[in-house]
């Protein structure tokens, strides 16, 4: 993954292996958001506390915004083989999540369309978006940390897995023409380019 | 105490949300303590024109339903310290806030800040009546069409009979030369019809496309004269008197040609 010089990039989402690109322009992004927050929520919302800063402050008990219910029946497989296959609910959506739609599920999303800017999905899973990401995504909304992001284009408004908040930094940045998947890497949500099947082995066997 | 003023139509399209941004910045540049509340739930614009969109968690009916403090809710601006917004629900409906929490949480934000200004959605249903229930005064926007003044005027009707008294005027997108040749209402025209003050005048600007998409509000631009206009507003506001700008000055001869060496 390699990033034209000087540009832009998404810092917010960068891998953590290649932290010299992330010298200079947001030196910070990595403590503040490993440091262990007392409340649920590690918000990287205030990168630049005081000039852009939303801070947004959970007290005790406080969660990140979470649909109060969500329906579950998991599928369930007399072959422990097949079981394998189904161990988690996914739904598949085959249209174009539009402004103002809300999708919540408890399990993976798979979008085969795009998500426009104003809509929001939110999984207790993965969420797959086999086109163009440019909403408000929650991946792991029930507090999985494991859930993970990909999409063919990742430009979300608002990227949220587990109890981790990120957005794009302002202006302008680079947007990589290949698939990408963000996830949470030593407690910071980092941007990884799609890899077929890397979690392959270690899911069925 | 500080002013809930609402921004008001009827119809759609005038430049309600170009004017509560814009209004709310220049108020903010001025040095006051502001917030913005969009009450277009489900069909928010006013984070966008902002470019805060990316920000937001939480949302108004979040705070009227009890799922998070007010405080969590208020997105800071990222060049005004003074300037906040309140974003609107996308994904709910008009419905799922009603005129008594909208009155109960502009009360609590007319503690907090000096200026709250509530953009109000197109119509008058529901959403409509949400978004006056709280405001003390209110400003209304039209343009010089028969349609949109003939709105206004129902608009300003409505106010009164929700006893929000002497709304003040703001016309926008005036053409001037359109205007001396007949082809477009002047603005003895439009207030011969309406019978209110005028707040302001705002010229047809085509940089206030670009601001807008840009998600920065034209009144940060010194050389747009929607801007102008607007910073003009924002001081009468406050209760400055300033003379409403001549369109003319920008059709003369002269003045074209200092604009095009780059003297304006």
């Amino acid at each position: 993954m390699k990033k034209a010089k000087g540009s832009k990039a998404k810092t917010l989402f960068e891998q953590k292996e290649e932290t010299d690109i992330m010298t200079g322009e947001t030196p910070d992004i990595q403590n503040q958001v490993t440091e262990e927050m007392p409340a649920e929520l590690a918000s990287i919302l205030d990168l630049e506390v005081g000039e852009t800063g939303n801070r947004i402050e959970f007290e005790e008990g406080e969660k990140v915004p979470v649909p109060e219910k969500l329906s579950f029946k998991p599928l369930v497989h007399k072959d422990p083989w097949q079981q394998a296959f189904v161990d988690e609910n996914t739904i598949l959506i085959k249209r174009t999540v539009r402004s103002g739609q809300s999708i919540q599920f408890d399990g993976n999303v798979v979008v085969l369309g795009d998500v426009n800017p104003g809509s929001e999905i939110v999984a207790s899973g993965n969420i797959i978006v086999m086109g163009a990401l440019r909403g408000v995504v929650h991946a792991g909304a029930t507090g999985n940390k494991e859930a993970t992001v990909s999409a063919f284009k990742l430009q979300p408004t608002q990227l949220r897995i587990a109890n981790h908040i990120t957005r794009a930094p302002d202006g302008d940045y680079l947007s990589p023409d290949h698939p990408e998947t963000a996830r949470i890497k030593d407690g910071i949500v980092v941007i990884e380019v799609y890899q077929l099947g890397q979690d392959r082995q270690t899911k069925i066997c | 105490m500080g002013e809930v003023i609402v921004i008001t139509s009827g119809k759609g399209g005038v430049g309600k949300t170009t004017a509560t941004a814009n209004i709310g910045t220049a108020l903010a540049a001025l040095g006051h303590k502001v917030v913005m509340v969009d009450t277009d739930i489900g069909l928010r614009n006013l984070d966008v024109v902002l470019g805060l969109e990316n920000r937001i968690v939480y949302d108004i009916v979040d705070v009227t339903h009890g799922n998070c403090r007010l405080k969590q809710a208020l997105i800071k601006d990222k060049r005004f310290e003074g300037l906040h917004l309140l974003p609107a629900a996308q994904t709910k409906d008009k419905t799922a806030v009603n005129p008594e929490q909208m009155r109960e949480l502009c009360s609590e934000l007319a503690k907090q800040f000096d200026y709250v200004i509530i953009d109000c959605p197109a119509g008058i249903e529901q959403g409509f009546k949400n978004a006056i229930a709280g405001a003390e005064k209110a400003i209304v926007v039209t343009t010089p069409e028969v349609s949109a003044v003939r709105d206004a005027d129902r608009i300003i009707g409505l106010l009164e009979s929700a006893e929000l008294r002497d709304p003040k005027l703001i016309v926008n997108r005036i053409r001037p030369l359109m205007v001396k040749k007949g082809d477009m209402m002047s603005m003895d025209d439009i207030i011969d019809i309406l019978a209110v003050n005028v707040l302001g005048i705002v010229p047809e600007d085509e940089m206030i496309v670009v601001t807008t998409n840009k998600g920065e509000p034209a009144v940060l631009d010194n050389y747009s004269r929607a801007g102008q206009a607007y910073r003009n507003m924002a001081r009468r506001i406050t209760g400055e008197e300033i003379p409403l700008m001549d369109l003319e000055a920008d059709t003369g001869f002269m003045n074209k040609l200092k604009k095009l060496i780059g003297f304006k």
